[in-house]
């Protein structure tokens, strides 16, 4: 198990921790997680996510490395700007990770992984780990600049998917304009042992601490992936309504010819997101059925929960492309038929 | 952890409250502490016969959902129905407000053998 720079924080503040990815993080504090999701969505919330991975990728030949390795075109930003992207199995474009890239300044990149595929992310490009160096506090929510700027003001003009070098007092952070929740906010590299101070000035700005519990339900209401559930193993970019992703006027990159023929052919299947009716949430793994049509189901849930905003269900779930806009379907949730449509993404729009 | 001495418990962490041959069951502090935010019940409808040790009720929290085990046999008397609209009751008022259901016991000596305050605290280690 690894900790993060900020756990003896989490514990006086009386987290409840739990394993993610190797990584022992927090789940909730003391207000649980309705009351995270809710300040993220009016106010503003500070996420230790050290447990991402970052790697650093440098020197001549780092540009040409990523832009030959991931989906997406790094000739669309520049330096000082953030790109998100996938890296693909060579054999049939399933997404073995998806990554945020930070164009650090010229030859410079951190680019950072889900925790769990680092290893994969330093096979294919290379680069050193400097995961450990560093904690990354996300400071997310509509006041979150506001709020941040009474303690770290450069960090809090850092514009959206822009990354800047930064000194808070005195200690050299990156920034970055990036986030997990749908909300406006940025994510701050800091090293460790400078973390605890950050993370004290930033809470003590306003800002309240929020679990990973939160952090699902925010990206689900968001409509954004989470690895594992909507991408992985057999699921390429285009089955999760990810094209934009792909950097199709680049020459090559890593999964090209799988994707090609996908792309060809057309999707056998779509991300698509589920409002069902009443409290009770969807889960993972249910049953999908078009409405009326019993027996046959047509599909599967991968993220599911009680949206915090809406107040009801809502569900991401692999479906026929076909199916249109406002479809009645049911969710088999262990047993029993919820009774929901198929909807836009995101479920919850930015406030 | 609030364990209160006058209930009495089940290993399956539901609390009892025995008045005659009325048993009130609702889910113990602990219960809702490690299941996180509440926001869906389902709640057995009056009139259903339960059986003890049997699954009649759900706890849905943000994190996960829990069976709600009957602690006694018996019909299903009166429902909390304010736990459709306001399941967060069970989180903030476990033993008061956020009581689940009453049973009307067909059997009352099996309440003799739930659990008292201080053997359930020993089961949860506190």
């Amino acid at each position: 198990m690894q900790y993060s720079p900020l756990d003896n924080t989490h514990r006086s503040l009386g987290a409840k921790m739990v394993p993610f990815g190797g990584w022992d993080m927090p789940l909730q504090y003391a207000g649980g997680t309705l009351t995270e999701h809710l300040e993220c969505r009016r106010g503003a919330v500070v996420f230790d996510v050290s447990h991402l991975g970052t790697v650093r990728v440098q020197g001549p030949d780092a540009f040409a490395l990523l832009q030959d390795c991931l989906t997406n075109d790094l000739r669309k930003v520049s330096p000082g700007r953030a790109q998100y992207t996938h890296l693909l199995d060579e054999s049939d474009g399933s997404v073995l990770d998806d990554i945020i890239v930070w164009w650090v300044r010229d030859d410079v990149f951190d680019v950072m992984p889900n925790a769990s595929n680092t290893d994969r992310v330093t096979d294919a490009l290379g680069g050193s780990e400097t995961t450990h160096e560093r904690a990354i506090l996300a400071v997310q929510g509509p006041s979150a600049r506001s709020l941040l700027a009474t303690t770290f003001p450069e960090a809090a003009n850092v514009g959206r998917f822009r990354v800047s070098e930064l000194s808070w007092q005195g200690v050299a952070c990156t920034v970055a304009g990036t986030g997990y929740t749908g909300e406006d906010g940025v994510e701050i590299a800091v090293p460790v042992g400078a973390a605890p101070a950050l993370w004290d000035a930033i809470t003590a700005a306003g800002v309240h601490p929020a679990g990973l519990g939160a952090r699902d339900t925010l990206r689900l209401e968001a409509g954004l992936p989470l690895h594992g559930h909507e991408l992985g193993p057999g699921i390429t970019p285009l089955q999760a309504g990810l094209g934009w992703v792909v950097g199709w006027d680049k020459p090559a990159f890593r999964g090209r010819e799988a994707l090609e023929r996908e792309r060809t052919q057309g999707v056998h299947r779509l991300l698509r997101g589920i409002a069902t009716e009443g409290r009770r949430p969807p889960r993972a793994e249910c049953p999908v059925l078009v409405a009326g049509v019993a027996g046959v189901a047509v599909g599967s849930t991968t993220s599911g929960n009680f949206s915090p905003v809406l107040e009801h269900g809502v569900a991401l779930a692999f479906l026929p492309p076909d199916l249109a806009d406002g479809t009645e379907m049911s969710v088999d949730v262990r047993g029993t038929m919820l009774p929901g449509r198929i909807v836009r993404l995101p479920f919850v729009k930015k406030a | 952890m609030n364990v209160p001495a006058q209930l009495r418990y089940s290993s399956d962490h539901e609390w009892v409250r025995i008045e005659g041959n009325r048993a009130t069951i609702g889910i113990t502090d602990y219960a809702q502490d490690a299941l996180g935010d509440v926001v869906y019940v389902q709640l057995p409808s009056v009139g259903t016969n339960v059986v003890a040790g049997a699954s009649f009720s759900e706890v849905e929290s943000t994190k996960s959902v829990s069976d709600v085990y009957a602690p006694v046999s018996g019909t299903v008397s009166a429902v909390n129905e304010a736990l459709t609209s306001t399941p967060e009751q069970l989180n903030s008022d476990p033993y008061g407000t956020g009581w689940v259901c009453v049973i009307e016991m067909s059997d009352p000596a099996e309440a003799d053998t739930l659990l008292d305050a201080a053997a359930y605290l020993e089961l949860i280690g506190a």
